[in-house]
């Protein structure tokens, strides 16, 4: 119970510490009306700790503690002197005075290795040049319509000024006098810059209270998301430049991603001449060529037409995009390597998960059940990707043939294949297969005396698998076997995870049954967004039910399908869970992401690693530039 | 839409052709259910292995679970969650599960609160180059977190100095606080990516509070904190759970952030990668893999079907307008 404790108390300190610095700030600036003073003296112990807190930081000063501690005391004396005093040269008095005072600390406890020697011409230059940007700056400000003294510019600017001009600038070596001397003229003007100031008016301390709100809003947010997105993206794209171990890089061009591109396991074309070879092309092409003719059929004869003399319906729709998904498989293992394994990632997890995301929203709205179904299929949404390959590893494990089989896709295969050699089953099974096939040409004649040609086009195309199965069983047999030198009948289990190209795909089905629950979310509640009225008037004007999705469902939620493709294209060019953990890229089915994280931490070329991520980068500024578009059109509309 | 086959059912008459007809009409309703069973079975299956012996798992698929006692084996049994969470040699699940929840709880609430501020100043105080702020933040949704994680994790580990160009000094501008191998780490890094979507979420909310509540408290002389933390605050509840819901299984689902910025130390490590590194043995105890992945999928779905209502809200909200 130790542990248990340790971490209840840590979770509390890191929330709590939160809650305390933001709204302390924030009730930090509500004194200004009523306790101006407190509200000068916090401020000013807190900006002299800052100060005081970054040098230590950067291991300047020597005993820091007490150092920051005193330094916190003088700030807020003079924090306090600027709340209550009205005369103007008592508060340049205590500017300067407790600024000097400031500079003296600092003088005396800075490390020696600081101490610098200074170039008297280099520190007057700096200081005179300073002033004249402070001037410049004011003189921009009151261009601008900004009135305001230009003594505070003046003076801070020739601080700064001076800061480079003594101290950064000079060598190193000098002696403590000197560093005393820099540091007392460096607090002097900065206490001067404050003190030169005018004692607030009740006006200038509510400006400063509801003028600060915004940065307080806003600043933890960019702070965070400047110090670990858009930093590391740069320096990363910097990185990407370089090469060698993480200590020594050096400069070297384009060589990390010429590297990339020419390495055979990232993108290896050699092999796409057998595109043409595969079969998968070939039923690709049959589809794609029956969906086109059905939907232009049923254009030209007036079914459901779009006005272009084409049909879009469940059955051609089908038709097609089974066509072009193969298409695209018939590339990708062809085409092998890193860059194609995304490219197909991409590829397979939209079409499917948009397809399938898609039916289920529709099927699922107002069915009976609607919400039981929607949460079973959602259900993996909230599984990690870790837990999920597990949980398909255990869906895809090959046992030894003569072992049973324990996955649930290896005993089905199996099964399969033990049905297609016994002839009684086999038999029996086509016979199945065979009134299947006469049931649905019932269908397609019923629909087509109905008038509805999608579920005609649907029960044909539902036919050819039917078909193919009683072929195959009748013929050549099914499913998981191998007959033996000795004619025995041995089971042959699919090694879904080790053999390559297809265990590609195996993980992708991974994502899908993750995303689908997604894509049907999103889609159901754009199907339920779409008012009843357009339905309704579509139906008085005699659509059918179909007509009425293909024409006015569908356009209606065209927008939320772009929104779903491009999520995930994002999420699926990301994925590293999954392969990490089903094969860490082995077996040929290594992608960029893990790719990247083996090159920059496990061989620890952060050169490569980070040519890799920009590739990443690149990949999806078409979608950043998308999303952006959109965003922008609905702040203006 | 089937005029002819309502009609004649209508009638009362039901000849076996219609109702043949009648049933491959509502296949596609059958093909619902079916993928529901579908996506239900790896879970189910996972459920039912994990109060499965060693050898029943070994030997025969999750269906055969109710066989199990007549096989010889016991079922259902607990052996391996107890195996898998309080082991009797080294640490167990159970460690690495508080270490999830600490980084979880943590990197769920600091990013709320700071994204509630800021999506409330981006929505509702005027200041100049507010839009493109915005535009920008929120674009950076799509950048993958691959992109950081090298800068990132030297950052922890050696601190970020900067050596001033002309001057050549060098400025520490992150101190070197060994933070890598630290849960800490993941709370910063997990708190930065988060920070966009979450924004960009209680934005889009926040935004859309009626205008004249804001007027009226300005009239009342309530300042922006006071309208954000009496108003808003009450006001956003529900996209804050939503946000909420959806950080939290993020960060408790997380694998690569955890991976990169832990490493090596093991005391730190959350449960995914401890259950991965199972995973990742092939052997003697692929057992209590299952037991291990359904202890770290049970929170989730705990949260899930516990606050259905809001997760969903949140996904959509993200997504879809209006």
């Amino acid at each position: 119970m130790g542990r248990l404790g340790v971490t209840i108390v840590g979770i509390v300190a890191a929330v709590g510490l939160s809650a305390l610095v933001f709204i302390g700030i924030n009730k930090l600036f509500d004194l200004t009306e009523k306790w101006y003073a407190v509200f000068t003296t916090v401020v000013g112990a807190l900006l002299a700790a800052g100060v005081f807190g970054v040098l230590w930081g950067n291991r300047m000063i020597v005993t820091p503690v007490a150092v920051t501690l005193i330094a916190a005391v003088l700030g807020g004396a003079i924090g306090f002197g600027m709340g209550v005093m009205a005369r103007p040269m008592l508060r340049l008095a205590v500017g300067i005075g407790g600024g000097a005072a400031l500079g003296v600390l600092l003088g005396v406890m800075a490390r020696s290795s600081t101490w610098p020697s200074i170039d008297p011409v280099a520190a007057v230059v700096g200081l005179v040049i300073g002033a004249g940007v402070g001037a410049l700056v004011w003189f921009l400000a009151r261009i601008g319509g900004r009135r305001a003294p230009v003594a505070p510019k003046l003076l801070s600017g020739a601080a700064v000024g001076w800061l480079f001009g003594a101290w950064l600038a000079a060598g190193s070596g000098g002696t403590q006098a000197e560093t005393v001397i820099v540091s007392v003229v460096l607090g002097g003007l900065i206490g001067a810059s404050i003190g030169v100031r005018p004692v607030s008016t009740t006006l200038t301390r509510a400006q400063t209270a509801s003028g600060s709100r915004k940065y307080i809003f806003i600043g933890p947010a960019l702070l965070f998301v400047v110090a670990t997105l858009v930093i590391p993206l740069v320096r990363t794209i910097w990185l990407g430049f370089q090469t060698g171990a993480p200590r020594e890089l050096r400069w070297t061009g384009l060589t990390n991603y010429s590297d990339i591109f020419t390495d055979p396991t990232i993108i290896d074309t050699s092999n796409w001449t057998a595109i043409f070879g595969s079969r998968l092309t070939w039923i690709a092409a049959v589809l794609i060529l029956i969906g086109l003719g059905i939907g232009l059929w049923l254009g030209r004869s007036g079914g459901t037409g779009l006005g272009t003399g084409f049909a879009t319906s469940a059955g051609t729709l089908t038709l097609l995009a089974g066509g072009v998904m193969l298409l695209g498989f018939s590339v990708f293992v062809s085409i092998r390597g890193t860059i194609a394994n995304n490219l197909w990632w991409i590829w397979a997890v939209i079409i499917f998960s948009v397809a399938l995301g898609l039916a289920v929203a529709v099927l699922a709205d107002r069915s009976r059940g609607e919400n039981i179904a929607k949460a079973m299929i959602f259900l993996p949404m909230a599984i990690s990707f870790v837990g999920a390959s597990i949980i398909w590893r255990l869906m895809y494990v090959a046992r030894p043939p003569r072992n049973p089989q324990t996955g649930v896709f290896n005993a089905i295969w199996v099964q399969i294949g033990v049905l297609s050699n016994s002839d009684t089953a086999s038999v029996l099974l086509s016979m199945m297969f065979f009134l299947a096939i006469l049931a649905l040409l019932y269908l397609a004649w019923r629909a087509w005396n109905a008038g509805t040609y999608s579920i005609v086009a649907g029960s044909l195309a539902l036919m050819v698998p039917f078909i193919w199965l009683i072929y195959r069983f009748l013929g050549p047999g099914l499913g998981g076997f191998t007959t033996s030198a000795a004619g025995d009948v041995v089971a042959d289990p699919v090694l879904f995870i080790q053999e390559a190209p297809w265990n590609n795909f195996w993980m992708m089905v991974v994502l899908i049954w993750i995303q689908t629950g997604f894509a049907m979310v999103i889609f159901s509640a754009a199907i339920k967004a779409v008012p009843e009225e357009l339905i309704e008037a579509a139906r008085i004007d005699g659509a059918t039910e179909s007509q009425a999705f293909w024409r006015v469902t569908i356009p209606q939620i065209l927008p939320t399908i772009g929104v779903v493709v491009t999520t995930l294209i994002v999420t699926v060019l990301k994925v590293f869970d999954i392969p990490k953990v089903m094969t860490n890229g082995n077996f040929d089915t290594q992608v960029l992401a893990n790719e990247m994280w083996e090159r920059a931490f496990t061989q620890l070329n952060f050169g490569l690693g980070s040519a890799v991520a920009v590739v990443l980068f690149v990949a999806v500024l078409p979608v950043m530039y998308i999303n952006i578009r959109r965003m922008q059109r609905e702040r203006l509309g | 839409m089937t005029a002819t086959a309502d009609r004649i059912s209508s009638t009362g008459r039901r000849p076996l052709g219609n109702r043949i007809y009648k049933f491959l009409r509502s296949i596609p309703t059958w093909a619902l259910w079916f993928i529901v069973i579908l996506w239900t079975i790896p879970t189910f299956s996972l459920f039912v292995n994990s109060l499965r012996t060693r050898d029943a798992q070994r030997n025969s698929g999750f269906w055969s679970a109710f066989a199990d006692n007549a096989n010889g084996y016991h079922f259902p049994t607990l052996d391996n969650y107890r195996e898998v969470l309080f082991p009797d040699t080294g640490a167990g699940l159970w460690n690495a599960l508080l270490n999830s929840a600490s980084i979880a709880i943590v990197a769920t609430i600091i990013p709320i609160a700071i994204a509630a501020f800021a999506a409330y100043a981006f929505a509702w105080i005027d200041f100049r180059g507010r839009e493109w702020l915005f535009i920008g933040t929120v674009a950076l949704l799509a950048v993958p977190t691959q992109v950081s994680l090298i800068p990132l994790l030297s950052a922890y580990t050696n601190g970020v100095a900067w050596t001033l160009p002309i001057v050549h000094r060098t400025i520490t501008i992150f101190p070197d606080l060994n933070l890598s191998g630290s849960i800490p780490a993941v709370w910063l890094t997990h708190t930065g990516f988060a920070l966009p979507f979450a924004i960009f979420l209680l934005h889009n909310y926040i935004a859309s509070l009626p205008k004249d509540l804001f007027e009226s408290a300005a009239i009342d002389g309530a300042n922006h904190f006071t309208v954000f933390w009496r108003l808003v605050l009450p006001l956003s509840v529900p996209v804050l759970a939503a946000f909420a819901i959806f950080q939290f299984l993020w960060t408790w689902n997380d694998y690569l952030i955890a991976l990169t910025m832990i490493g090596g130390n093991r005391g730190a490590l959350p449960a995914t990668i401890v259950v991965a590194s199972i995973a990742g043995e092939f052997g003697a105890r692929e057992h209590l893999l299952t037991a291990g992945a359904f202890v770290i999928t049970v929170v989730p779905l705990i949260v899930f079907f516990a606050l259905q209502r809001f997760f969903v809200t949140g996904i959509t909200a993200g997504s879809v307008k209006g």
